[in-house]
């Protein structure tokens, strides 16, 4: 029994006693008896209504000092009290912290549920796409942002993905929006304002595209002369000089065409990615192009001429000829280079190998960089512009196909395109051109 | 106990069958809102291709309008609706219907874009149509923000706004006879642009109409058709 009960119940006791005592010494002991139980019943029912208008008025100053038992319940209860009181505003400024943090984002961030209704959204994104942080919670996020990319987007869920959009109340503002997985059944959509660097790209292929647009023409004029002064009889001493100035004309406007075919790569969203590519085709052409020529190594084909790649037939076309001319410069003569058009596991892969230099491997992972090259002294006059493998990777994203690169110095290098099962297809008219060609 | 689930299982169908049914007229209303801004984007660069994928794309929209279309007979016949939820329903009819009149005045402009594209392009690449471009397409996300979000307010600041429209319709038409005038061989691009300027001005009637579907579908009062809203009384009651 705890002492404050104690002290209590024998507090009482003894009142009861005296009372009987007094009582007894008058000759009526229990009429003492029930006075002094009257007088504690009733102290005991005023103390009572005490503390609870104390406790509905929060004014405690009866209580606060002694060690009966109503002090006691008191302090106990105050002290209860004013730790949830101090719980709540810790968690009240935290809260607002947060609340702070999140406003102060420069991106928008929407937290939906799984019915994509919006649980909370940060300040941001009422400026971007003009949400209402408190109007509009309990919305479906694709009610009110109803761009149907965005919503294919929030139903896809895929985390990996990001779009751009153009921003609903900023006229001319582009914003990249993500959706990541966020707590339990629940989902952050992010967007971020990408107008600025969306511009500068834009300048960037814009300067691109016009600078070799303009470097073109003089170009032709100067080369236009050059092959006339080739012919020139009384030149004989300059012949030397003519050719080599000939050859880097040639070497430059090739540089000229591949930019433009990389900033049009870049720009133009709209070509043909779903004609049917005969691949095989392509390789033996190509194969045939480079045969002809000098110092050219043997080339092995082995290509699968039913198989078919859904993809744009030009773009398909450079990225042969550029992995097969990269491995045709990259080959001494007496080398061997193989050509592979085959079903994989996951699709279809086009794999170029050759038994040339090799490439050291930390220069790998750039080597699909505009104007990357191996060995900046020696690889001038080989006759590339550098531009190759950047324009091959461009059309491979554009194609949603991946390259790897495997190479060993002094051994040679492989280059494999790894195109998915959805851009794979096979011929199946094979049978009625086999028909007709007995025919 | 079982009656009380039967019910409550019923409702429950019904609010969820209500709930998508506004959800894919926002979504219909999202697509149409897409169409018009690409529109209005082939038009300003020229871009002829867009302009007749626009025109292409339409039939997405005349698809929507006749599921939704479907949709709204199925449970005004399975559900016999009352009150705000008939209001709902009707009101939802009537939007669809303008929402595909938008998708077609879209269409119209994504045609005239491949045609304008392959005319000769003033300097300032039609700034005029862009700004009411522009104007009507915020109206329009105004109207279906304000559809989303029941918000009689929104709705009526966009019944307003189509004032402003009319006005700059007026003033690009008489600068197109302006031009007209002063060099006929421009007849033919001018008359294109008219017709642009006009189908915009249109969708903007259209905005306007969604607008008052939602002040009749909130209120149960309806405004069409009234001189002067500013002096109906709009406190909700």
């Amino acid at each position: 029994m705890p002492e404050t009960w104690r002290k209590f119940l024998l507090g009482i006791l003894l009142f009861l006693a005296a009372g009987g005592g007094i009582g007894w010494l008058y000759g009526r002991p229990e009429i003492g008896l029930l006075v002094a139980a009257l007088a504690a019943l009733t102290w005991q029912v005023y103390r009572l209504l005490a503390f609870d208008r104390a406790l509905r008025t929060h004014d405690f100053g009866a209580f606060r000092h002694g060690e009966g038992i109503w002090q006691q319940i008191f302090s106990r209860f105050v002290f209860t009290d004013e730790r949830a009181q101090r719980h709540k505003r810790r968690y009240t400024q935290l809260l607002r912290e947060i609340r702070n943090s999140t406003n102060a984002m420069p991106d928008g961030a929407i937290v939906i549920d799984d019915n994509n209704e919006i649980i909370m959204c940060n300040r941001a994104a009422k400026s971007l796409a003009g949400l209402r942080p408190k109007k509009d919670r309990g919305q479906r996020v694709d009610n009110i942002l109803r761009n149907p990319d965005l919503t294919k987007l929030i139903e896809s869920g895929d985390s990996d993905k990001s779009i751009e959009i153009a921003s609903p109340v900023r006229v001319g503002d582009w914003l990249n929006c993500r959706v990541v997985p966020y707590g339990a059944d629940q989902k952050m959509l992010l967007m971020r304002d990408v107008t600025e660097r969306l511009r500068l790209n834009k300048m960037r292929r814009d300067f691109v595209a016009n600078a070799s647009h303009e470097l073109r023409s003089p170009l032709t004029v100067i080369s236009g002369y050059l092959d006339s002064l080739a012919h020139e009889e009384g030149l004989a001493e300059w012949q030397g000089p003519i050719t080599q100035m000939q050859s880097q004309a040639q070497r430059m406007n090739q540089i000229i065409a591949e930019l433009m075919q990389l900033s049009r790569l870049e720009s133009a969203g709209r070509a043909n990615l779903n004609e049917r590519v005969d691949v095989a085709g392509l390789i033996a052409s190509t194969r045939k192009a480079f045969a002809g020529m000098d110092g050219v190594p043997e080339i092995r084909v082995e290509a699968d001429p039913k198989l078919r790649l859904l993809g744009n037939g030009s773009q398909i076309e450079s990225i042969v000829t550029n992995l097969v001319s990269n491995a045709v410069r990259h080959t001494p003569a007496d080398g061997r280079i193989k050509i592979r058009w085959a079903r994989s596991g996951k699709g279809s892969s086009l794999s170029v190998e050759d038994t040339g230099e090799g490439i050291a491997e930390e220069h790998i992972p750039r080597l699909t960089e505009r104007f990357f090259r191996v060995d900046r002294g020696r690889s001038r006059d080989d006759g590339g512009a550098g531009l190759g493998l950047a324009i091959v990777k461009h059309i491979l994203s554009r194609h949603d196909a991946t390259m790897t690169i495997d190479s060993v110095v002094g051994e040679g290098s492989a280059f494999r395109c790894d195109f998915p099962k959805s851009r794979t297809v096979m011929e199946k008219t094979s049978s009625k051109s086999a028909q007709s060609m007995r025919a | 106990m079982e009656a009380s689930n039967l019910t409550d299982h019923i409702s429950r169908r019904f609010n969820k069958d209500i709930e998508e049914l506004r959800n894919s007229v926002l979504a219909m209303g999202g697509l149409v809102e897409a169409q018009l801004s690409r529109a209005i984007a082939a038009i300003v660069s020229g871009d002829s291709e867009l302009g007749l994928k626009v025109a292409n794309d339409d039939y997405k929209v005349n698809k929507l309008e006749v599921t939704i279309d479907e949709e709204c007979s199925r449970i005004l016949a399975t559900r016999s609706p009352a009150a705000s939820d008939l209001r709902l329903i009707v009101a939802i009819i009537k939007t669809i219907t303008d929402l595909e009149r938008i998708g077609d005045e879209a269409e119209k402009i994504g045609f005239l874009a491949s045609q304008l594209a392959a005319m000769d392009r003033p300097s300032d690449s039609y700034r005029e149509l862009k700004y009411l471009g522009n104007h009507v397409a915020e109206m329009l996300r105004a109207a279906m923000n304000a559809f989303a979000r029941l918000d009689v307010n929104a709705a009526v600041d966009v019944v307003r706004e189509d004032d402003r429209v009319d006005e700059e319709y007026d003033a690009i038409t008489r600068q197109c006879i302006t031009f007209m005038m002063e060099d006929p061989r421009s007849i033919r691009r001018f008359m294109n642009v008219t017709w642009a300027a006009r189908s915009l001005e249109r969708i903007g009637d259209h905005a306007k109409n969604i607008c008052e579907y939602v002040i009749y579908m909130v209120q149960g009062r309806d405004v069409r058709h009234t001189e002067t809203l500013e002096q109906t009384d709009l406190s909700a009651d």
